[in-house]
């Protein structure tokens, strides 16, 4: 992939975001508008990268930590337009926007090339176990992003911000979609290691943090139904959430050895 | 209270707990903060919890009990959690078939309830009364018996690697027959993401090695010959060579007792005897890297070296899950569920339809 294309969908997601940012301060529609045109401008470029990529290699490549990243900040934007084209979230947009940043950067630096798939990979499971993972872990975000906003407008009560009831409505949502891809994955992930391995489920530790994942929002998928919970409590729950995510994701790998084969 | 009348109230109230969602959540939650403790242990303690990948829970956890009890309690009582959590969640099921005219729509749900449930099961069933085994060691040839499964053979017919040109394994293809009971009842080519499911039993390619059988000679006025045990070289119309040993690496001591030194190629040594028409003419070693033996000279026989004779064998996983097919239903529950799930969401949202409690 060409580093070029790739900075400058860094630079058309960094315009949007500064457009967010400044249409806090200045607020003409034309700037939100602007912001979101330039979010659909990179996404079209982004899915692009990535089937060509896919078209290039003969498989999806989502086999090394720059090529996740960049899918993860691909299915983020995605998730990003869906609640945006259903609520017109605009400035709720911000956040989730920073936090696509922050996975694209990290990509940037990494190295590009798409390396030889591993014969254990080679199988359309794998496939789907990645794109259902992946975008499964966007809503998780997106409900994170999500989560701290509803905690800001509980403080502030702006109206830059969805009201309470709309934020915790696209909380809700986001967790049961989330929920609802990632139990895809676990599908997916459980077939493949069945007929690689010889079991569907083992005790290494990526296996069993992603179990603990998607138990995480199994649980969250009730606990919108406690009265007590709902808003506030259901907010923190979706940050930790993101962070049992974020450890499952990168912390095995960085911090703990994991003989899982993305490792 | 009288005896007759006690009983109604507690069932009811069991059955309502049995369906409580607040149980469920705690019920979770306290799994989830067991695992989460519990996998940082297991990392921490490599040595007791290593062998937690290799067999299955029935086999491993009482081991490991025994070995440290205080590192490896977590285990069993987040599989109790678990337990009653899926209990909790076949109570909450069973409660909504019985409603099932009125609540038709919410399927979906339900049926990623049921998925969890029958996965639960499975993997207790599984885990109580299946395997994992291996790596098992089969030359092209060669056949087993299957572990704990009395009547069960398999065979390695044919083991071809798959090396890419840089030297890396792309691919181990085994062409396999199983037998039960004498009967032939499964052939089939595995390779890796494709291996053998019969009857619980999954079968697969793990790695592969290659061992020195014997040493390729080249006979002036005869060519090439290979000589591993086993093998009968005729040399005349009445001698023949008899291969009975073959040492990678040999060693032979004062008294000259030769023996094993490793099976990596060094010295190698092969032993040897010359048969004649009335019995052995000559017997011993010959060490490759020294002259040809006396009697050998003197039975007219030349052999030169060339190069070890290899034979690849193949390593193979063999697992017993009676619980697969379970599983594979529950996982199939599930995916179906979650697919209803997603209209059925907005559906209820519509509606305002949704429990509080
Ligand atoms: C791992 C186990 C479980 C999973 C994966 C699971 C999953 C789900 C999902 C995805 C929903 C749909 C939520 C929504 O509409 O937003 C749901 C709803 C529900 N679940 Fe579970 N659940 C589990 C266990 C349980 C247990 C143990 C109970 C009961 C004690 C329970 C009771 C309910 C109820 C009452 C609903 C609401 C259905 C409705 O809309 O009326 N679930 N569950």
């Amino acid at each position: 992939m060409s580093k070029t294309l790739l900075y400058l969908l860094f630079t058309i997601y960094l315009m949007a975001t500064s457009g967010y940012l400044l249409h806090i301060f200045w607020r003409r529609s034309f700037v939100a508008k602007a912001s979101f045109v330039l979010i659909v401008a990179g996404v079209i470029l982004q899915t692009a990268l990535l089937g060509h990529r896919w078209w290039a290699a003969g498989y999806l490549p989502v086999t090394n930590l720059f090529a996740t990243l960049f899918f993860f900040s691909w299915a983020l934007a995605l998730t990003y337009l869906y609640f945006e084209l259903r609520y017109r979230i605009r400035a709720t947009g911000l956040f989730v926007m920073l936090l696509n940043l922050v996975l694209l950067g990290g990509a940037l630096p990494r190295d590009t090339t798409v390396s030889l798939l591993i014969p254990a990979l080679d199988t359309p499971l794998f496939s789907l176990h990645i794109i259902f993972s992946f975008v499964g872990y966007a809503f998780f975000a997106m409900a994170f992003s999500i989560g701290v906003l509803y905690l800001c407008q509980a403080q502030l009560s702006t109206e830059l911000l969805p009201d309470l009831p709309t934020l915790r409505k696209i909380n809700e949502e986001a967790i049961f979609l989330g929920f609802g891809l990632f139990t895809l994955c676990m599908v997916a992930g459980s077939i493949w290691a069945h007929i690689a391995w010889g079991h569907w489920f083992s005790w290494n530790i990526k296996s069993v943090w992603s179990v603990l994942v998607w138990m995480f929002y199994a649980g969250m998928c009730h606990a919108k139904f406690i009265r007590r919970w709902q808003g506030g409590v259901y907010a923190w729950l979706s940050i930790a959430g993101f962070g049992v995510v974020l450890f499952t994701y990168l912390g095995i790998g960085l911090l703990l050895e994991s003989n899982h084969p993305l490792e | 209270m009288g005896s007759g009348k006690w009983p109604k109230p507690f069932l009811l109230k069991l059955w309502a707990l049995g369906c409580s969602l607040k149980l469920a959540i705690a019920l979770a939650s306290a799994a989830t903060l067991l695992i989460m403790g519990g996998s940082l242990v297991m990392h921490y303690n490599p040595a007791i919890f290593s062998g937690m990948e290799q067999e299955i829970m029935g086999q491993w956890l009482p081991q490991a009990w025994s070995r440290a009890p205080l590192l490896v309690f977590w285990v069993p009582l987040s599989g109790l959690c678990i337990l009653l959590f899926a209990l909790n969640t076949l109570c909450c099921l069973i409660d909504w078939l019985t409603m099932l005219r009125v609540r038709w729509r919410k399927t979906g749900e339900y049926l990623v309830h049921a998925g969890f449930v029958l996965l639960t099961v499975a993997y207790l069933w599984g885990n109580l009364s299946g395997f994992r085994s291996g790596p098992h060691r089969l030359a092209p040839g060669d056949r087993m018996s299957i572990p704990n499964m009395p009547g069960y053979l398999l065979q390695l017919e044919e083991f071809t690697p798959q090396i890419e040109p840089g030297g890396r394994p792309l691919d181990m293809i085994n062409k396999l027959v199983l037998w039960k009971n004498g009967r032939q009842v499964l052939q089939k080519t595995i390779r890796i993401n494709h291996p053998l499911i019969y009857d619980g039993l999954v079968i697969l390619p793990s790695s592969y090695g290659q061992d020195i059988q014997g040493f390729r000679f080249h006979m002036p006025g005869t060519g090439f010959v290979d000589l591993a045990p086993g093998s009968r070289l005729p040399i005349s119309s009445d001698v023949t060579l008899v291969v009975h040993r073959f040492l990678a690496d040999a060693r032979q001591d004062r008294q000259g007792r030769v023996m094993e030194i490793g099976s990596r190629l060094n010295n190698p040594a092969l032993q040897l005897s010359l048969l004649g028409p009335s019995g052995t003419i000559w017997q011993g070693w010959y060490f490759l890297r020294r002259q040809l033996p006396e009697g050998m000279v003197k039975a007219g026989i030349e052999l030169r070296p060339v190069e070890p004779v290899l034979t690849t064998f193949s390593l193979l996983t063999i697992n017993r899950d009676p619980g697969d097919k379970m599983a594979l239903t529950g996982g199939f529950c599930i995916t179906v569920g979650v697919i209803f799930a997603f209209f059925s969401f907005y559906r209820k949202r519509r509606i305002s339809d949704r429990p509080e409690i």
